[in-house]
């Protein structure tokens, strides 16, 4: 695919459908079948819904489109439908609770509503708050309206035409929505080079609606003509993966730990069999890349995998920055810490120690909310990450921790609970960790494993932490110093993409 | 079915069988995550040759409560 010819993602379509034709490009599970699209149909289908958009458009302005559901072909139609016609799409998280649809549906004036079947329990409540949606279509009705509609001929879209409003799911604050155009997306797509290839095989397991699976997945599968299979179930995971033998997998940290721990107790029950030969039986035999991304990756995971012939990347972005700022170097197995190479095009400075990012995949600002966009970028294009870390001389990213979390002490001093959460990871005998400051003092918050600590009296779990505190406190400087420890009978609360809230009360009992 | 759910279990934690009872939490007494705990549905479906609604399964937090959502799969 010639990357210089193509400036919107509807060219990007029509070129995948061109150069790749009838090989397949979407694999999905229905019940016991499993379908199949190729580039060509999917084009077909694109145009079909880019004519439906068409004729709900109001005196010919775009519309905006909102989108809801697990990834799906009728998903992907309803997204690239919408955008290949100018107008704009709008993915949301289908886990947020329905009033908060309903008040990002009218943040974000949509007109449209796509949804998978699973949510129609939300439409009565939509309908009473959202009067402006007109059309309602129901992935379930998707065949009769691709029936009904010939495919569009579809009109010239310029690069900066805003193509997507994706919400930000923040640990904090309210959610915003990021302004992605056409050129921003395809920037970020074409941004590296030889990632993937017509013989791979992308099997995709994280939300639709974040931009690292959109870009990472989906897009570049489109771009390098690679089979994209679908996973309809976390559920799923491990029969999918003998199912569709993906070579290639963009993972979070937690799944990557889960099929690990897996991995190593199918090792355990069988000693005539290495690791890597388990691994390759859970993973269906031919994967050879994990792209990681969302959280942070444990050095000592990613050596694991690669150690079992599992090529194991870490990459960073936002959604702001469609999202990639930096992306592995698949020839770099040091397992360093750090959070890949920055990626072509992109230039990344560092100020009060905050990471900044321009490049052409920066997002044109935050839907009406000139406010917080002013705060994220600067007068001249730079993107405030809020993310704190350092460029090494091979032009690799690492990170500290994040600017708004700075536990800011009495002397003045900043110290990232990032920085010292991390110092703690690998225990097993903790399940989940905040550091905060508290009046000043820096605080670890613990949700022990009760696993492991099923057996032991309170006496003991409470040494064991101070104990662990200790040894953490003899690896940092004297203002990192965690002076307070609290235990938790509970879980921390987090948002629906598992991310523990920072700024929430503090329960734990101190010790 | 209890002795079936333990065997499934300890797949995903380390910890001794015996010790595992209805009352069992599956985050806090066991030390799940929420992804082992998706996975060891996928595994009852297998099993049980079921079809575990995602929604429904937010009310299940312990593994009698696991048994009783199977036993009310299946009729």
């Amino acid at each position: 695919m010639n990357k210089d010819s193509i400036k919107n993602l509807q060219q990007l379509v029509k070129a995948a459908a061109d150069e790749y034709g009838d090989k397949i490009f979407l694999k999905e599970r229905q019940g016991k079948d499993i379908s199949e699209k190729s580039f060509d149909s999917f084009y077909e289908d694109v145009r079909r819904v880019s004519a439906f958009i068409m004729s709900k458009r109001d005196n010919g302005q775009p519309v905006h489109a909102a989108v809801i559901g697990p990834t799906s072909y009728n998903w992907l139609i309803s997204y690239f439908g919408t955008v290949s016609c100018g107008s704009t799409a709008v993915p949301l998280d289908a886990q947020l609770p329905c009033d908060e649809i309903c008040d990002l549906l009218c943040r974000a004036d949509v007109s449209v509503f796509f949804y998978d079947k699973k949510y129609e329990k939300m439409i009565p409540a939509i309908k009473e708050q959202c009067p402006d949606i007109k059309e309602y279509v129901s992935f379930a009705d998707m065949a009769s309206l691709l029936e009904a509609n010939k495919p569009a001929e579809l009109p010239e879209i310029a690069p900066e035409t805003l193509a997507a409003i994706v919400y930000t799911s923040g640990t904090t604050g309210k959610s915003k929505g990021v302004m992605l155009l056409h050129s921003n997306l395809i920037d970020n797509a074409m941004c590296m080079d030889g990632e993937s290839s017509t013989a791979d095989v992308i099997m995709t397991v994280l939300p639709i609606h974040h931009i690292y699976c959109f870009t990472c997945d989906v897009l570049c599968s489109i771009r390098y003509g690679a089979e994209l299979c679908v996973n309809d179930s976390m559920m799923h995971i491990p029969q999918n993966l003998k199912l569709f033998a993906p070579t290639i997998m963009l993972l979070v940290p937690m799944i990557a730990e889960t099929l690990y721990k897996q991995i190593k107790a199918g090792a355990a029950a069988n000693p005539g069999l290495t690791e890597a030969q388990i691994a390759n039986s859970v993973f269906g035999g031919r994967l050879k890349t994990i792209f990681s991304g969302g959280a942070y990756l444990r050095p000592e995971l990613q050596k694991a995998y690669i150690d079992m012939g599992i090529q194991m990347n870490q990459g960073y972005g936002m959604t702001e920055c469609s999202p990639r700022i930096s992306t592995a170097d698949p020839t770099d197995k040091s397992c360093s810490g750090d959070v890949g190479v920055i990626v072509n095009g992109c230039q990344v400075k560092i100020e009060d120690g905050e990471i900044l990012a321009k490049s052409p995949s920066v997002m044109a600002g935050y839907y009406k909310d000139e406010a917080a966009t002013a705060e994220a970028l600067t007068s001249d294009g730079w993107l405030r990450t809020g993310d704190l870390g350092y460029v090494d001389e091979k032009n690799r990213i690492f990170i500290t921790g994040r600017k708004k979390n700075l536990i800011i002490l009495s002397n003045g001093e900043n110290v990232s609970p990032e920085e010292l959460e991390n110092k703690f990871a690998g225990k097993e005998f903790i399940s989940e960790l905040l550091i905060y400051g508290d009046d000043g003092v820096i605080t670890a918050e613990i949700f022990p494993s009760a696993e492991y600590c099923k057996d032991m009296s309170k006496e003991d779990i409470e040494k064991l932490f101070k104990d662990t505190v200790k040894e953490i406190n003899k690896t940092v400087t004297s203002a990192k110093q965690i002076h307070r420890l609290r235990i938790r009978d509970c879980e921390f609360d987090k948002t629906t993409s598992k991310k523990i809230r920072r700024n929430q009360p503090v329960q734990g009992r101190q010790i | 079915m209890l002795e079936k759910m333990k065997e499934l279990i300890v797949n995903y934690v380390e910890i001794d069988a015996d010790t595992i009872t209805e009352d069992s939490d599956f985050i806090e007494d066991l030390g799940f995550n929420s992804y082992d705990f998706m996975s060891l549905l996928g595994d009852l479906e297998n099993e049980y040759e079921i079809t575990v609604d995602e929604s429904e399964v937010i009310e299940v937090h312990t593994v009698g409560q696991a048994i009783e959502y199977i036993k009310k799969l299946q009729g």
